[in-house]
């Protein structure tokens, strides 16, 4: 009430409101440019979509009801997503020796030298930026169709991705006990066992469990590829037209999903990561 | 009273433990040691004191190599720093122990630099041999009976002196404290010093940063007043006076 009527004008002048800079408008106008293109060059059109409601509808018709005959379409689908959880499972766990110990060399709180961090995160660069299907088309040339190929797929591709993540988190945490430790004439692999690991491992195991999640929901695209799994009787229900058994299968990857996203996410949430 | 050091006709307590001579550091333009001389005895707790950026931290990091110094001589035991780092130990404002881990396990790290490399791959394979004398060091700062807690669990003077303890089972001749009190409340840190001074009186050289003038008078042997890189004054804690301390942090009130 008084704060209204009271008089600031002996306080000091606030400084002068700072507009963007040229260079700011400038990149701004780049963006919104770059958008219109885009627009363009993916034929995006709204007219298309409402047109297409109608071929919507048909393909929920023959989608409903859904095809729930146990031993044709339900159990092959059920064990099949089980599949789909055992290569997301082991991609995960098999690709953990491999992610850490490229991890530390790439962590600039763990490596020993410059040269090597350069190289593993020029190695992890070139893991991460080729897709898990592009691996999956690889391995399975090389070890034949089946699930197999889709876990080495996701070893390789979760490598890049959980190794880069995890020098990250190392990175981020404390590194004072690091520092008293080495004062103490501790070595680098002393350090990194005693100081750095145990203090980032919530983050990590976190991470962990993300990845883990995701890898589950990428070894479904994997099976697309003949990689095994649930993503394979998809794929092979599209071909053949059985949009009822599709749609059973979406629904058993619905759950599925959903399952692991809340056991990771419940976990996650018990070790504060 | 002089306000020059003369350390010829002080008594040492000890052997020198550290020896400090012409230490210089620049940042950029900013000459942050210019030239510092300093002589810790075994036995000796000693206190540097200075205003932000008189180059307190600059110095006690250029000793354990946290800070590489342009120039000056840095001897610990009689040997070059860099030639035996277990001899040097640190505590932090911080305190930086691993807060998941058992206070023991904490205790034990501190030994990693004398550990060969299998047994220090995990605090399980650490010897019992270490394990009991990480306890006799517990016992020494009275914490023995949080043993197996984890170090988060402790209050903060505890994790200080958990950290002391660390420094103990490092066996380090020399103990430099950051502003190990800073963060504490007045009745831990007062019980922390007194941990330390005491430790001096045993045969360890502590050289402090504190930046509490009284809590400094009360528990330091000797005083070092340091002035924008360069030692005001180097005397035994009877011949301070609050004047001379006050003359420290007065001239940076521009």
């Amino acid at each position: 009430m008084t704060a209204a009527l009271a008089d600031f004008s002996t306080a000091p002048k606030p400084p002068a409101r700072r507009w963007p800079s040229p260079l700011m408008l400038g990149l701004i106008a780049l963006l919104i440019v770059a958008h219109v293109f885009a627009w363009q060059g993916t034929d995006v059109s709204i007219k298309s979509l409402i047109e297409g409601r109608k071929g919507m509808a048909d393909f929920l018709d023959e989608a409903i009801p859904l095809d729930l005959t146990w031993s044709t379409v339900l159990r092959p689908g059920l064990e099949a997503a089980l599949v789909t959880l055992y290569i997301g499972l082991l991609g995960t766990t098999l690709s953990i020796p491999f992610a850490l110990g490229m991890g530390m060399l790439a962590s600039r709180a763990t490596t020993p030298n410059t040269v090597l961090y350069q190289a593993t995160r020029s190695i992890l660069s070139f893991l991460r930026s080729v897709p898990d299907v592009v691996f999956a088309l690889i391995f399975v040339c090389a070890v034949g169709l089946g699930p197999f190929a889709g876990v080495l797929a996701l070893v390789f591709h979760n490598t890049g991705v959980m190794g880069k993540l995890w020098a990250e988190a190392m990175e981020e945490t404390d590194l004072g006990p690091r520092d008293v430790l080495r004062i103490g004439g501790a070595n680098g692999v002393q350090t990194a066992l005693h100081a750095v690991l145990p203090t980032s491992l919530p983050q990590l195991v976190g991470l962990l469990l993300y990845r883990f999640d995701v890898n589950v929901r990428s070894s479904l695209v994997l099976g697309l590829v003949g990689a095994g799994g649930i993503g394979f009787l998809i794929n092979e229900a599209i071909k053949t037209f059985k949009f009822d058994v599709m749609a059973t299968h979406i629904l058993i990857v619905l759950v599925l999903v959903i399952a692991v996203d809340q056991v990771s996410a419940q976990v996650r949430k018990r070790i504060g990561a | 009273m002089t306000l020059m050091a003369t350390p010829e006709i002080r008594t040492p307590v000890g052997a020198v433990a550290l020896r400090i001579r012409g230490l210089r550091k620049t940042f950029g333009t900013k000459q942050v040691l210019k030239g510092v001389d300093l002589d810790l005895h075994a036995g000796e707790f000693v206190t540097l004191l200075g205003a932000n950026g008189s180059g307190k931290s600059t110095a006690l990091k250029s000793i354990v190599g946290l800070q590489t110094a342009d120039e000056g001589l840095i001897e610990v035991d009689g040997a070059p720093a860099t030639a035996d780092p277990t001899k040097t130990a640190m505590v932090f404002q911080q305190i930086h122990l691993v807060k998941r881990r058992s206070v023991l396990d904490n205790v034990c790290a501190g030994a990693l630099g004398r550990l060969p490399m299998w047994q220090s791959l995990h605090p399980w394979l650490f010897p019992a041999a270490l394990r009991q004398e990480a306890m006799h060091c517990l016992d020494r700062v009275g914490l023995a009976d949080r043993a197996s807690e984890p170090a988060g669990k402790l209050s903060g003077g505890q994790q200080q002196r958990v950290a002391i303890a660390r420094a103990l089972c490092q066996r380090a001749k020399v103990v430099l404290a950051d502003e190990p009190v800073s963060a504490l409340d007045p009745n831990a840190s007062e019980q922390v010093l007194a941990l330390l001074a005491e430790l001096a009186t045993e045969g360890l050289g502590v050289l402090a940063v504190l930046h509490q003038p009284e809590l400094a008078m009360k528990y330091s042997s000797r005083l070092i007043g340091l002035n924008k890189g360069v030692v005001e004054f180097d005397l035994p804690t009877p011949e301070v006076d609050m004047s001379m301390v006050d003359a420290l942090y007065s001239g940076d009130q521009k």
